[in-house]
């Protein structure tokens, strides 16, 4: 496989950065004072403008820092983060997403608008600033000791200048940091016969006296660095301007590291700040070791998990996953010979493969496995923007982030949860008014929830607002003629009609939802994923829609059953009981009715369906599949067991053929189709709707 | 309607894999042709349209297969010693598609040449004309180069 564009390496790489930063960001809106946040996010910035750079992306690396130098008292502490300043900082990422993925539409003119923005939140705050800043985060003052500056050693290996980097060119934007005394340490030279003059032997010494981030510092040097030793301490003003060796300088700070526990507590103490200008810097020093040997552990942590990821592309996980169902599909044919032989040995390779084809599955299976959380982090913003766009307050919280899916469904649920979302807002919260009058919190709350339930994922998008009004959809069905007036039906069964396609009761079309495209939508593409969705609500106390989703699209637990001569997959998740059919229900040829513990359950004869040929088995057996609340029987020849089902989608030549949702491969290499239970719950009702129609004639 | 003949060479030829089907010679463009098995177990799709009542597996895919005699209105014979079904990869709606066609017969790999390539007769068909791209000659004989893209959609 061909090496990627390194282009769109960055573009990757960068679209997750973008999902940390925004998590980081929206995150900071609830909790203004977590300093981590502040950090994530200045570390995603850090790394986006970077590797921007590197990649010749230079307005993104040009916005980005000036992003990052607006946003720096941020992060110094110096101004809280309003909710105002996350909205611009929020648009400015957006505006380096667009800057990275197309940056033919986006603008200048924006660019600076938005740096303007942010500079004007960022120092509108400025008065109010300091007297909070000392009051409530004492520990922050020292900030403003980075006066002093920096005191840097410089040793390049020797073959620098052969990769065409050149040192005075990054001694100089080292000056442009601020006022630097550079001192060349020659004591590396050789003599002249030993000397090569393609190697670098100088090193330097450099005091630089600026208010820089340790930060700015090794942005100077990042493409380089891996071939540089740098030796970073920070500046202390009592120092003689003479150049210092290092290992002198290493020899004073274990005394520093001693002086630092008192002077710490000099430094909570506000008062003391000002003037304490010589012992300060020492201070200094021991928090910022302390804090950077707390930096140093994390990355190393990191570092090590990073050792035990790689990042594979989606199609090989793909293609690994059809070779494992292949393996799958000879393994059960290799079972099924062995069992007919009497060859002892064999069946024990046969089991042993069994076993391995099986834990091989599950593993490749849990490879393309994906957090959810990965898309919840989305939804933050769209509920942040619909909530202030609707002047709705409103409180998103999330749950099971952990809960795995395979991947392909993560993408797939992406839009529907964004319908779902959206409504919830639009439609499902009251505005603030009608919220106060019915004795409710003004900030209404969403929850988006994922849990594990047996084979399934249960997706959840619960809202605390008015409910579904079911008199107004019973209405509009009834306009729209989709059911007689008067017609008998269950609260249930009137909220299905907000799937029906153009279903809308708003009353009015806003940009975000009403044209009732949407929940049909919706549904249709969460059962494409062989999942069902349901609706709950409560008048005036809310919502709950629940998405069941399979945990893999890939290989499902199925029913084996065979109808006449033909083999059929029933997804064993639908099968709720198997009975057999008894002679007084064969006998009620008229009415397809099953009398299950007191219901009535319609039931389809799969005979009749498949057009099968031959005589019937004597015993006939029902199997009773549900999706939600309905229940339908399907009449079969003969259940012959629980069958691990590589599901293939079927061609596009038999897409018109609706009651099977793909096919497999049994072990003796006949394909079998699997049928679609919803398809067939809805081919029952429809039946039984008729019958109906008919006896009222 | 583009030809898409993949077996056509500069000078006119045309690769093809001759088929027979019922009493008539079919050409089908070697470009198409993925391969050629013998018959497998067959399992009937019941709702599909008549022309693909199955599917088969063919190492580990699920495809359909055709049966171009419904389509050209011959009777079915059932298989014989010499029946082969022919994988064939056609562009359906811009996507790849398999699908096996069941062949009574394979006769050869060959080559026809477009100078052969006889109009279509107006008069004297009992076949759709749309499902004939043009008929050539081969050995004295008129063979039928399918359209197979019309015919499968």
């Amino acid at each position: 496989m061909s090496a990627m564009d390194p282009t769109e390496v960055f573009r990757q790489e960068a679209s997750e950065l973008f999902e940390v930063l925004e998590g980081a960001l929206l995150d900071l809106g609830q909790r203004p004072d977590d300093r981590e946040l502040v950090d994530s996010a200045f570390r995603a910035l850090h790394t986006i403008k970077g590797s921007g750079a590197m990649f010749g992306f230079d307005k993104v690396a040009s916005f980005t820092h000036e992003f990052e130098t607006a946003f720096d008292r941020v992060r110094k502490g110096e101004i809280k983060p309003t909710q105002e300043l996350i909205s611009v900082a929020l648009a400015a990422k957006d505006y380096i997403r667009a800057l990275i993925e197309d940056p033919q539409s986006t603008d200048d003119i924006i660019g600076e608008a938005i740096l303007d923005d942010l500079r004007r939140f960022v120092s509108s705050d400025q008065p109010s600033a300091p007297a909070a800043e000392i009051a409530e985060a004492p520990p922050l003052a020292p900030s403003a000791s980075r006066q002093a500056g920096w005191h840097l050693y410089i040793e390049f290996e020797s073959h620098i200048l052969r990769n065409g980097s050149n040192p005075l060119d990054l001694l100089e934007d080292l000056c442009k940091l601020g006022p630097c005394f550079v001192v060349p340490v020659t004591d590396g030279i050789p003599f002249l016969d030993e000397l090569d003059p393609e190697d670098c032997y100088l090193k330097w010494d450099v005091k630089l006296h600026a208010a820089c981030d340790k930060d700015a510092i090794d942005d100077v040097f990042m493409f380089v660095q891996d071939e540089m030793k740098l030796t970073l301490s920070p500046l202390e003003q009592v120092e003689a301007p003479a150049p210092m060796p290092l290992f002198q300088l290493l020899d004073e700070e274990p005394v520093v590291a001693e002086m630092a526990a008192p002077v710490v507590e000099v430094a909570v103490a506000p008062v003391a700040v000002q003037p304490a200008a010589t012992t300060e810097p020492k201070a200094e020093v021991a928090a910022e070791s302390k804090r950077e040997a707390a930096t140093a552990r994390s990355q190393e942590a990191k570092q090590e998990r990073g050792i035990a990821t790689v990042r594979v592309q989606a199609e090989r996980l793909d293609e690994l996953m059809d070779r494992v169902g292949e393996l799958v599909i000879a393994q059960a044919r290799l079972t099924q010979l062995a069992s007919t032989g009497s060859d002892l040995s064999i069946k024990m390779i046969a089991e042993e493969i069994e076993r391995l084809a099986s834990s091989l599955r599950d593993t490749t299976m849990g490879a393309r496995m994906v957090p959810i959380g990965s898309l919840f982090g989305r939804f933050r913003r769209l509920v942040h923007d619909l909530s202030r766009d609707l002047s709705k307050p409103v409180e998103f919280v999330t749950s099971g982030e952990d809960t795995e899916l395979d991947k392909t469904m993560i993408e797939c649920l992406a839009d529907p949860l964004v319908h779902l979302i959206r409504n919830a807002i639009d439609h499902g919260i009251e505005d603030t008014a009608t919220r106060a009058a019915n004795g409710k919190t003004e900030q209404g709350r969403i929850e988006l929830a994922a849990v594990h339930s047996g084979a399934q994922v249960l997706v959840t998008v619960k809202d605390n607002g008015g409910g579904l009004n079911t008199a107004r959809i019973r209405a509009k069905a009834e306009e729209q003629g989709l059911i007689a007036a008067g017609a008998v039906l269950s609260d249930h069964e009137i909220h299905q009609f907000l799937f029906h396609p153009g279903f809308s009761t708003a009353q009015t079309i806003s940009a975000l939802s009403g044209r009732g495209v949407g929940m049909d939508v919706v549904k249709r593409t969460i059962e494409n994923m062989r999942g069902s969705i349901d609706l709950a609500t409560r008048p005036g106390q809310g919502t709950i829609v629940t998405l069941r989703l399979p945990l893999t699209l890939a290989i499902i637990e199925g029913l084996l059953i065979r109808v006449g001569e033909g083999r059929y997959i029933i997804p064993l998740s639908a099968v709720e009981e198997c009975i057999e059919l008894t002679a007084e229900d064969e006998r009620s040829r008229g009415r397809n009715f099953l009398n299950v513990r007191g219901n009535l359950v319609p039931f389809l004869r799969l005979r009749e369906i498949m057009t099968a040929s031959g005589m019937p088995d004597r015993h006939q057996k029902t199997i009773i599949i549900s999706t939600g609340e309905t229940h339908v029987g399907l009449v079969a020849d003969q259940i012959i067991g629980n069958h691990q089902t590589v599901i293939k989608s079927l061609s596009k030549l038999h897409s018109d053929v609706t009651i099977f949702s793909g096919a497999t491969i049994l072990g003796d290499g006949t394909a079998a189709l699997i049928l679609d239970v919803a398809q067939l719950v809805a081919l029952a009702q429809s039946k039984v709707e008729k019958q109906h129609i008919s006896e009222a004639a | 309607m583009n030809d898409g003949l993949a077996g056509e060479h500069q000078s006119g030829a045309m690769q093809v894999v001759m088929i027979g089907l019922g009493e008539e010679k079919f050409a089908l463009d070697a470009g198409l042709v993925r391969e050629i098995i013998d018959p497998v177990p067959v399992t009937k799709v019941a709702g599909a349209r008549a022309f693909v009542p199955s599917v088969i597996n063919v190492r580990g895919n699920v495809i359909p297969l055709a049966d171009l005699r419904i389509r050209f209105g011959m009777p079915q014979l059932d298989n014989s010693a010499d029946t082969r079904i022919v994988v064939i990869e056609l562009e359906l709606d811009g996507e790849p598609v398999l699908v096996g066609v069941t062949a009574d017969k394979v006769y050869e790999v060959t080559e026809i040449s477009r100078t052969d390539v006889q109009q279509t007769p107006r008069v004297g068909m009992h076949w759709k004309p749309e499902f004939i791209r043009f008929i050539a000659k081969w050995r004295d004989e008129f063979v039928i180069v399918p359209n197979m893209e019309r015919i499968l959609n």
